[in-house]
This record gives C-alpha cells, structure tokens and sequence, in this order.
C-alpha cells in the first residue's frame, strides 16, 4: 500500500547523546522525595499507579485467603460474622475500585504516549491529581479495615440494607466518600486518555490506522466517561440521605431503593467491559508480535470494540432479574446480554485467526494469553447462561455467579495484565528476566484458579448463596468448599512467585537489548528503560514504528530535543493527524498533591461528621483550583515554533481548540451524564416509587419569577463570555468579563433565593430531587464565576492579546452549561407541577 | 472526523432507541396502559411495538442513506456501524413482540 | 456422579415444573457451553501449536464471530423466553400466600381451615397446583428462594412481588434468604411443607425453631 499521507521532511541528525541530555533535564523528575511529590510525568505516575494497583491486589488477595479459610469448612469459626461481612465487601471494593481501574489506568498513562509517538499525556498535572486522590481515597478505606469499621455491606451497597437506620456507624460513609474520592482519579484519566488519543498521535497517524491499543483504551475511556457519573451520582445522593436524611431511597418518604440498584448497575456492568477492554488491547498487541503476522481484521476489531462499547450499557438490569421487574423489560436486557458476546466473539475469533496465520512462539507472555483463553471462554459462556432470565432466577445471588465473574475477571483481565507485565517488563526496567520463575508461577496460578473456581460452579447449582460465612447444615457443599480453598492458596502461591520473578528481574535480570520481542509499535522506538521523555524527536509519516528508533534518537523526527527548555509534545487533529500546533506542558509541580489534599481534607471532616467546618475544605479547593488556571494565560508572544523543516506551528496559547478545550468538552461529557443520571432519578422515583405524588409543594408564581431571572443572568452570564472572548483585550474584554461575573454572581443569589423558597428536603424525595437539582446549579454557576474572574484576571494582567484567547473559551463552555441543565431543570419542575 | 459521527450514528440510534421503548414500557405499566384498549388491541404493547418499527426503519433509511460505497477502514467502520445499531435494536427490542408486557 | 448433585437446596433435583424447566435449560446449556469451549480452545490449540497457514479474515470474524454466536443466541434466548413466560405469575386466582420477611426470618400467611392463619418459618402449600407468594419485607432486601421448587424473587420494603410456584409432590423443601442482609443473613433459612390437597388440612401451628434446617430432601 503506498502512503498517500503528506510527507514532512526530516530534521537535520544530532549527537543522539546530546539530545538524550538536553531533554532529560527538562523532563525527569526532581531528585528524591521532592520527585515524589512533584512529579508529573506520565511514565512515573502510570507506574506508580500500577504498583499501587499491584499492592492492592495483593491487599484484596490476603482478604480472599481469609474469606477461603473461613469457609473451608462448615462451621468455620476463623472469622465472626462482622468481620466476614466487612472482608468481603472489602474484597470486591478493594479488587473493583482500587485494583482494577487505577491499573488499568496506569497502564493507559504509561503506554499510550508510547505506543501512539507523544512525549507525553495531554494533561500531566491530572495525571499527579488522579494519582493522589486514588491513593488518599485508598489509604482511607484500608484505614477504616485496620480501625475495624470498614464497610460491610456488599461491595454493591444495597439500600436500605446500607441506610442510616441499619448501618448506623461511618462504615458506609467510608465507602461512598472514599470510593467517590477514588472515582476522581478515574473521571481525570478518562477525560486526559480520550484527549490524549485524539489529538496527541504522532503526526500522520490517521485514527483509522493508529495501534489497536489506541482503538481499546479510546472505548474504555468513552466508557468512563459516561459509565462513572451514575455511581458518582448515586453515592452523593446516598451520603445525602445517610447525612442529612434526604430520602431518595427510603420508600416511606418517596425514595425508592431501586434507584439505587439503577444508578448503581448502569456504572456496575459497563464498568466489567471498562476492565475488559483495556485486556483485551493487550493481547490484540501482543498477539501479533508472539505470532509474527500483523492482526487479522484490524476493522472488525474496531467495529467489535464500537459494539461493545455501546451495547455495555444495554445490560445492566441483567444484575436485577430477581426484584420483580416484568418479564418483556428483563427480556429487553437478556437479549442485550446475549448480544454482547458477540463482539467478544469476533476479537476471540480473529486473535485464533491471527495465531493461526501466523507461527507462534510461545514466550512467558504467550503462555499468560493462553491462560486468557483457557479461562476467559468458560467465563463468557457462563456469563450467556446468566443472561438467560429463568436459569439467572435460579443461579443468582449463588456461588455460581462468584465462579462466573471470577472466570470473566481473572480470565478477562488478571491474566492479560500478567502477559502485559511480562511483555513490558523490558522497556520499564531494562532488563531481561530470570528463567523458569515465571512459568512456574503461570502453572500455579492457572491450576490454583481452576481449582478454586470450577467445582465452584456446582456448589452454586448446590443452592449455596453468596455471602454466607457458615453452612452447618449443608455437609454437600463442604468437600467443594475445601477443594476451593485449597485451590485458592495454591494460586496465591503462583501470585507470590510472579512477584518475586518479576523482583528477580528488577534487581538481577541481565540487560535487556532494544526491542527484545521485535515489536512493530512505536513503544519498541526508544532506548530501554524508557526514557523521560520517551523520544528524541517524534514520529512522523515514514517513521512511525518500532524501525525508526534510531532516526528518532538521532533527532530527525518532529519537533526535536527542548531548545527552549519547556515540556513540549505535538497536538494533531483528532481524525488526520495532522499536525495542528504544539502544546506546551506544565513541569514538576506539588500543585496536584496539594490539590488532593484540600479534597481529602474535605472528605475526612464528612466523615467525622464536622460538617460546619466543611465550607472551609471547600474554600481550600476553590483556592486550589484558581492556582490551576494560573496555566491558562500567557504573557509571552512566542513566534511559531519550528517542528521540521518547512513546518513551523503554533504554540497552544495562540489556538482557541487546545488540548485544555477538548478535556473541558470531555469532562462535560461525563458532568452531562451526571445531570442526565439525575434527570433519570426524579423520572424513576416520579413514576414508578410508591408514596407518589407527594405532598403540596407549596410553589408559587414568585419562585418561577426567580427562576426566571436566575435563568437570564445565566444567559447574560454566557453572552458577556462571548464577547469576553472575542473583544479579549483591555478595556472592552475586561467589561465584557466583570459583566459575566456580575452576572454569575446575580445567578447565585437568586438559585439562593429559590433555596430559601424550597419546601423541607428531608420530607419527601420530590423536595430532595429539587435540592439537588439547585446544588448542581449552584456548583455549576461557582465554576462559571470563577472563570470570569480567571479571564478578569489574566485580561487585567496583560496574559491574553489579540491572539491568545486565555480561559474564555473553556469559559464559555461552562457558563452554556450551565445555562442549559438549569433550563432543563427548570422545566422539570414545572412539569412535575403541572402533573400533579 | 464526520466519519466518526457517520460510525456512531447507528449504535447512537440504537441507544435512543432502546432507551425510549424501555421507559415507555415502564411508563405503560405504572400508569396501567394494558388495561387501555384501542380498535387495533391494548395501548402500551401497540404503543411498543410501533415505537419499534419506526426505530428499525430509521436503521433501514440509515443503511441506506448512510453507507457510503468504496472500500477501506473508514468506510467499512461506517458500514459497520449502521448493521450494529440495526442488529442491535431487532435482537434487544423484539421482545415487544414475544413476551408479557407487565407480568 | 448424580449423588453430587444432591441435597436440599440442589437447582438439580427439581421438584416442580418452575425447576424442571430451569434444569432442563441448565443442562442444555451446558452441553452447548462444553462443546464451544471445546471447539473454540481446540482451534487455539492447533493455531499455537503450529503454522504460519495462509488465512484469510472472512471465515473468522465474519463466520466465527459473527454468524455463529448470533445463530446459537437466537434459538437460546428464544427457547429462555418461551421457559420464563411459562413461568411468571398470571392474574388467575391462583392460591396465594402472603410471605413477609424480616432481619432474620420469615412469617407467612396462607389459607388454613377457618381463615388466614400466620406461621413462622414454615411455608403450607398444596401440591400439585400453582401457589403465589406474594413478598414483602420489613426492613432491608431479602430474596425468597426454595431451589428445588424454581428461581428466586426479592422481598423489598415497600413493594409487593408475587411469585409463582408449583410442587409436584407433598414432601418438605428447604428455602433460604439469597439476597445479604446482614448479621444473620447464612442463618434466614425456612421450609415449605408441601401437602396432598385431597387430604386433610395440616396442623398448621409452627414448627419449634431449628427443625426447619433440620429436614433432608424431599420425599
């Protein structure tokens, strides 16, 4: 095929030692504990991400051992019944939230830059925030296990099971304030990995020809985008019931607790296929390089990943066969759960193909896919069983769905991530590895998993529910439960010698020569270990795989070395690749440990119930996210940058659609799937809760003439952001933008009025939806003043000109939305007034 | 990147879709729409099964309006993405057709 | 080897139609599943072992990923959704029992000979006709589910779900609560006794607490 892509002349060769140098200083992190904190850079954090997810797992795995040795036999007296409960809910918590999707996202972090030729993610410093909220919001809930008030509720948290009245303690507030802590390491990487696919390729890497990996990561982070809200939802409106008794699940007062279940499996199933396709892009990259051959049916694999990604969120009722939902809804999602294998299928079929096309060599990350295979397929089929409606009748809520899900998640992303590991060990440190360590330990943990989960299938179809610590009466289920636990030790046996080998291999494997698998990606095109910077120059049209390592190194690709001693990485339009300016990056700063900290500090004066002292929290965050938009303006008229001969661009100060654009749009995304999650509660409790219609509302005409004028300042607001941004400089921007603020700060105080006007939340679920519906307005219009005063400021202080437009863009954005969602929720209420 | 649009437009569609026959379904049986009759039969499962077709012959009209002809990646994830959503809405939805409405 | 499938809960010793139906779809299933597993993992198999082969795309993705899952689905959800409608509840005047369950157990109303009479722990149905319990619970989510009669239904505060059961033959079953609900959720067990409607009505006072784990299989 020849390459009808634009050519762009190569760079002049340098002294590849030179460059090595030059970007090294800008790039590496600080020396010692300081780098700790301040570090930034997306291959420091992805790894400290997938170590922390690793230690985690092993966290959630002593916790397994603990939950096997209890039920070895039938009368177990190893653990009490409390600190059962609590181990496995900690178990699937810790294995869900803290394990899974951080190492996904660490992987996502370290490798997309990599393998899609970009020096660096889109936004590093979210990276660091991302980072330390998950570890703050992990080390809390690890805390609340050792202090012994960990949550014991299920790691699903049903209500009212989890409600103020039957879990009284902080048990469950540690979950919903420490998971939703967690969860904003997950919003960050979704949005950073989605901008970072689109437009932070190598230049000329069309997306209908970027490396799978890309394709798989670009799905999971839609996904999390969309898939997140609804849990981040449902637990704010929780904690609101369990902290100011707000009832949106206590039926007596409106509440429904299928609302939760709702919110909740419209995250809890899409998230199976978040983990999934991570997986699943390892071995369609790995696959081709064991087997030699390029992967057969690139396009039906990005066409099964398109279906997937979509039809996961067709399934999340099939977790809610038993609660009485009629027969044709629950048919509705038993045909959506069957449908999705079927994009399974296709990837399944065509990695066969690909092997079969080519001729395998079976190294340890072979033998990692092979376990993928053995496990995964039984865990698929086992998961069509459940998706049919009168077997799910009998199997739910068994041993029988604990076996399956551990098929699908063992199968489907411990053993990928394992050949993952192996496969990149090389490139994170240098070195080759230790022989026959690893396959011993891949001979354990397939044989130790099997034994623990196979037989585990019969015990469900025994009659053995979930979640039970003793069964004195059921002596038929005892020999099945001991062959488990046996099964389960032999396999954290193989988990604990991977470990060491892939210890081995850090402290005494020999080095590791360059591209040791002959990969064809990008990511094979740097020195090993990786450096900082990942490459001397970026890839480009002709030199876009693994062979141009040296063209690279020696600086003849884009944008070579840091002449101008800033962090600097090509953005390229999301669909040609076409290089469209170059982003200047923010260095090593403690501003995201700090950031955390203020949102930490607010989750643990909750939790200690110290409410009058959370607005000062609150504060604190506001302050620390007004030193985050110090990054948005610029006093410097940089001239256009030279990235290769004939081709000089701009820098992103000078364009109004930049990387910080693109992520705002993106975390609209997911903000808009909040509100639409919200919207969907006050439908779900409006018709289907029982104790409906509530009670007068007490309304009146004055509250819609509030509303009225809240709306218009909100437009005004919106209006005064345009011209803002097109008048820009002094002194027609800087009215422009204290006209905006004055008018967010209008907005405020009349959402404040309606506030006062608002009939007592705590009476019914009608009143709470429209509490929340104000709250969200009102965090909408304190995001929107703060951008007006941003582009106040940075107009004031000469940091925007006629050509670089600062924060009011993103300003923009924000101030619609807001705008938006309030009309929206202003009809809503109207409507809900109409009808009753 | 329209081509990215065009490739969503089916399994958006299908989204829409599914989204609107399941709310009306849970809309029909809370406001006991079995019990209306209209000349043709009862109200909520007529009410379904219409919202459906009409979905299914937008897919129709997207397959063909939508698809564009030629070979390569682009072209071939548009194509695929009109029979995903279409598939996906006959296989999800015809339950409209074959099972209890609100029992 | 059907001695292992045994015991009072076993999905696989059905004793009513509900049951049989799931059983007979289980093993159908799992005669499928097993021989998918075996083809799919035989043709990895023989791809790992050896090679290259020239191969084309279409017969994988095409063939093997796409027509042959979506043929085997569609005759499985169909034949599943003809098994579930036989199963749910019908507005018939079928005999009801009321079951409300609690943190920890079970109380029950059902038709005795002079009026609706209360039990605890222990269910009274007749045999050989469709019966539906009609569920609600107290305080938090429990799940009503006597696995050798058929599937579970969750008992939730504030709603009422009905579901529908039969027995083939008078005997005694044993129930349990399938969905955690706390402290004493392994312990939330009950029994339903099964008598002959043709015969005299039972002695319905409950049974003393711990006889209702006590029983073995049915009859």
């Amino acid at each position: 095929m020849t390459d009808t892509r634009p050519a762009i002349a190569p760079n002049p060769p340098q002294r590849a030692i030179r460059l090595h140098r030059e970007l090294d200083r800008v790039w590496t992190d600080l020396p010692g504990w300081r780098g700790f904190l301040t570090s930034v850079n997306h291959g420091t954090l992805g790894l400290r991400f997938m170590a922390t997810a690793i230690v985690f797992f092993g966290i959630g795995g002593v916790l397994a051992m603990l939950i096997r040795a209890q039920l070895a036999t039938r009368d177990g007296a190893f653990l009490d019944t409390a600190l059962y409960n609590q181990i496995f809910t900690m178990h699937g918590s810790i294995m869900m939230f803290l394990f899974a999707i951080p190492m996904l996202e660490g992987l996502g972090l370290w490798l997309l830059p990599k393998i899609l030729g970009a020096r660096d993610m889109a936004f590093p410093r979210l990276s660091a925030l991302g980072y330390w909220c998950y570890l703050f919001g992990g080390i809390i809930i690890l805390l609340s296990l050792l202090a012994g008030v960990a949550p014991d509720g299920g790691w699903f948290m049903y209500v009212p099971l989890s409600g103020k009245t039957h879990t009284p303690g902080i048990s469950a507030d540690v979950w919903l304030l420490g998971v939703t802590f967690v969860e904003i390491s997950a919003i960050a990487a979704a949005v950073e990995i989605t901008v970072s696919i689109l437009r932070c390729r190598a230049a000329g890497m069309r997306l209908a020809a970027m490396p799978l990996m890309g394709w798989y990561m670009l799905g999971t982070a839609a996904m999390m985008l969309v898939g997140f809200p609804p849990l981040i939802l449902g637990s704010i409106l929780l904690e609101l019931e369990r902290a100011a008794g707000w009832p949106f699940f206590d039926i007596l007062r409106g509440g429904d607790p299928l609302l939760w279940q709702h919110l909740f499996w419209l995250f809890g199933h899409p998230e199976v296929y978040i983990i999934f396709l991570p997986a699943a892009g390892v071995l369609s990259t790995i696959i081709p390089v064991f087997a030699r051959v390029p992967i057969l049916g690139y396009g039906a694999i990005v066409a099964a990943i398109l279906g997937l990604v979509f039809l996961s969120f067709g399934l999340w009722v099939h977790h809610m066969f038993t609660v009485g939902i009629p027969h044709m809804a629950l048919a509705f999602f038993s045909a959506a759960s069957a449908l999705v294998a079927v994009p399974t299928a296709v990837q399944i079929f065509a990695w066969i193909g690909t092997m079969w096309a080519g001729r395998v060599t079976m190294r340890l990350p072979m033998l990692h896919v092979a376990g993928f295979f053995l496990t995964f397929v039984m865990g698929g089929l086992t998961g069509v069983m459940l998706a049919m409606v009168p077997f799910n009748w009998q199997a739910h809520d068994t041993a029988f769905v604990t076996a399956h899900l551990h098929y699908v998640l063992v199968g489907g992303f411990v053993f990928p991530m394992l050949a993952a590991i192996t496969y990149w060990m090389p490139m994170i440190c240098g070195r080759f590895r230790v022989r026959a360590l690893g396959e011993a330990a891949f001979l354990l943990i397939l044989v130790g998993f099997h034994g623990t989960f196979f037989l585990m299938h019969l015990t469900g179809l025994l009659g053995m529910p979930r979640r039970i610590d003793v069964y004195p009466d059921n002596p038929e289920w005892e020999w099945l439960n001991l062959i488990s636990s046996i099964g389960g030790m032999v396999m954290s046996a193989g988990f604990a010698l991977f470990a060491l080998d892939i210890a081995m291999q850090w402290l005494f494997g020999r080095r590791s020569r360059r591209n040791p698998w002959r990969a064809p990606t990008l990511d094979w095109a740097m020195a090993l270990p990786a450096p900082s910077y990942n490459v001397a120059s970026l890839p480009g049209p002709g030199r876009d795989t693994a062979d141009a390592l040296l063209p690279l190194a020696r600086g003849e690709g884009l944008l070579p070395g840091a002449p101008r001693g800033r962090r600097e990485t090509l953005v390229v339009d999301p669909g040609s690749g076409r290089p469209d300016h170059v982003a200047v990056l923010p260095g090593n700063t403690a501003l995201p440990i700090v950031t955390a900290a203020t949102i930490g500090s607010l989750v643990l004066l909750m939790l200690a119930g110290l409410y009058p002292l959370a607005p000062l929290a609150i504060l604190a965050i506001l302050w620390a996210a007004w030193r985050w938009g110090r990054i948005m303006g610029t006093a410097d008229e940089a001239a256009p940058i030279p990235v290769a001969p004939g081709l000089s661009l701009p820098e992103h100060y000078q364009c109004r659609n930049t990387l910080a654009f693109s992520g705002a749009v993106a975390l609209l995304v997911a903000d808009g799937t909040l509100y639409a999650s919200l919207l969907f509660g006050v439908a779900f409790l409006t018709v289907i809760a029982p104790n409906w219609p509530a009670p007068d509302s007490g309304l009146s005409m004055l509250d819609l003439w509030l509303a009225g004028g809240a709306l218009l300042a909100m437009a005004g607001g919106s209006l005064a952001a345009r011209l803002a941004e097109s008048r820009r400089t002094r002194p027609l921007g800087g009215q422009a933008a204290l006209a905006g603020i004055l008018a967010a700060i209008l907005g405020l105080a009349l959402l404040a009025g309606l506030a006062l006007q608002l009939d007592d939340p705590t009476r019914h679920a009608r009143n709470a939806l429209r509490g929340v519906l104000l709250g969200h307005a009102a965090v909408h219009g304190v995001i929107a003043l703060m951008m007006g005063l941003r582009s106040l400021a940075d107009i004031r202080a000469g940091r925007v000109s006629r050509t670089r437009r600062g924060a009011a863009p993103v300003w923009r954005l924000f101030g619609d939305f807001w705008l938006a969602t309030s009309a929206v929720s202003v009809a809503v209420v109207v409507l809900q007034e109409v009808l009753a | 990147m329209t081509w990215v649009a065009r490739m969503l437009a089916g399994p958006g569609l299908w989204a829409v879709l599914f989204c609107a026959v399941y709310g009306l379904h849970g809309l029909g049986c809370a406001w006991d729409w079995p019990a209306r009759q209209t000349p043709l039969g009862p109200l909520h499962p007529l009410g379904m099964i219409a919202l459906w077709l009409a979905g299914l012959a937008v897919h129709g009209a997207l397959i063909v309006l939508n698809g564009p002809g030629g070979e390569g990646t682009q072209a071939g994830l548009i194509r695929a993405g009109n029979w995903i959503g279409a598939v996906a809405s006959a296989v999800t939805l015809f339950p409209v057709i074959a099972a209890s409405t609100c029992g | 080897m059907l001695a292992g499938c045994d015991g009072a809960f076993s999905t696989l010793t059905p004793a009513g139609p509900a049951a049989s139906g799931i059983a007979l779809l289980w093993w159908v299933m799992l005669g499928g599943a097993g021989l998918i597993t075996i083809l799919v993992l035989s043709l990895a198999w023989i791809a790992l072992r050896s090679g290259p082969r020239a191969t084309v795309e279409r017969p994988w993705t095409i063939w093997g990923g796409l027509a042959f899952p979506l043929a085997v689905l569609a005759m499985l959800v169909g034949f599943a959704l003809w098994i579930g409608e036989r199963m749910i509840a019908r507005d018939d005047g079928a005999f009801a029992v009321q079951a409300e369950a609690y943190q920890w157990g079970w109380s029950f109303v059902q038709p005795g000979p002079d009026g609706p009479v209360r039990t605890e722990g222990v269910l009274y149905v007749p045999a050989r006709q469709p019966f539906d319990i009609v569920l609600t619970s107290r305080d938090v989510i429990h799940s009503f589910w006597v696995p050798q009669l058929g599937g579970k239904m969750d008992a939730i505060p504030g709603r009422r779900n009905v579901h529908r059961l039969q027995a083939d033959a008078p005997g005694r079953y044993e129930g349990l609560c399938a969905e955690f609900c706390g402290l004493g959720h392994a312990a939330m067990r009950f029994e339903v006794v099964v008598y002959d409607p043709s015969g005299p009505l039972p002695d319905l006072a409950p049974l003393p607490q711990g006889s209702a784990s006590a029983g073995g299989t049915a009859p």
